[in-house]
């Protein structure tokens, strides 16, 4: 699990349904991406922190959903790429 | 004089639109209290928020959210995680923190305890396989803890496992062959994110 704050809670996580080894964990340092089934991970959305948790869109995969631990709602159309605060 | 009353409105606008954001996060983190949990319902129509205030369920994409009734026999329910069934929209799970696990086959209108098996009502991680989601394992926490798993759409439980180290956050079933004829179980804890295989 290489890439990942060391010895520290992971809150959410999310897979691709459409391709299992691309996966998500949401923790409070940010949001985690991974394209190897978790052998190692990057650092994405930076502006995202204290997140809780992390879901995406069955039927729409590139669609993806966080939420900060007080319920603040993030929203992504492009896999993670950018994030849009839900007003 | 039509341009700077535009202008003058303009400012305002802005002016206002920014404490109008703050109260309604303000608002949303009171409602909530402490999130847990998001889970999209397998349409993409409904999305399910699980926090310590209950489930929250929104039809426009997390802009909104309105309350679900869950039971009237329990006054607090602390909703730890959701499983949503990738193939019928209309059924979800949701684990709690003293109340076991709830069903509803309606998409979140009525739900129903589905405890049978569990040694204890403390849930913190509920995951649906996938490939199989009459099939699913429930993290259960503090009394009769350990990792316990369904076949029958929670119809019956039986403990499988003792679970990962640490406290879990999150459990997700990943459709990524064990070569041992299971798939992987993620589980994310207080020790960061463990895997074992689903056929222990």
């Amino acid at each position: 699990m290489g890439g990942l704050p060391a010895n520290r809670t992971v809150n959410g996580f999310a897979v691709n349904p459409q391709d299992p080894k691309i996966m998500f964990a949401a923790m409070r340092d940010g949001l985690f991406k991974s394209t190897d089934a978790g052998t190692s991970w990057k650092s994405i959305g930076n502006e995202l922190k204290n997140l809780a948790a992390v879901t995406i869109d069955s039927k729409k995969p590139n669609e993806m959903f966080v939420s900060t631990i007080n319920g603040t709602i993030y929203v992504s159309g492009d896999a993670g790429v950018n994030w849009e605060k839900q007003q | 004089m039509q341009k700077k009353s535009y202008w003058c409105l303009l400012i305002a606008g802005i002016w206002l639109a920014a404490p109008i954001d703050v109260l309604a996060q303000r608002k949303r983190a009171a409602a909530f209290e402490h999130v847990h949990s998001l889970a999209m319902d397998s349409s993409g129509h409904a999305l399910f928020l699980g926090a310590h205030t209950g489930l929250f369920r929104s039809v426009d994409r997390g802009r909104t959210w309105n309350k679900v009734s869950l039971s009237t026999k329990h006054a607090h329910l602390d909703v730890m995680d959701i499983a949503a069934d990738p193939k019928d929209p209309k059924t979800i799970y949701i684990g709690t923190h003293e109340a076991g696990v709830f069903k509803s086959s309606d998409g979140g209108l009525t739900w129903k305890q589905a405890n049978s098996g569990l040694g204890g009502m403390d849930i913190h991680g509920l995951a649906i396989a996938p490939n199989a989601p009459s099939k699913l394992h429930a993290a259960v926490r503090e009394k009769g803890d350990g990792v316990y798993r369904t076949t029958d759409s929670g119809a019956k439980w039986v403990r499988v496992d003792d679970g990962p180290q640490g406290e879990i956050k999150v459990l997700r079933s990943v459709n990524i062959s064990t070569g041992m004829g299971g798939i992987f179980l993620y589980a994310g804890t207080s020790m960061g994110l463990q895997r074992s295989p689903d056929c222990f």
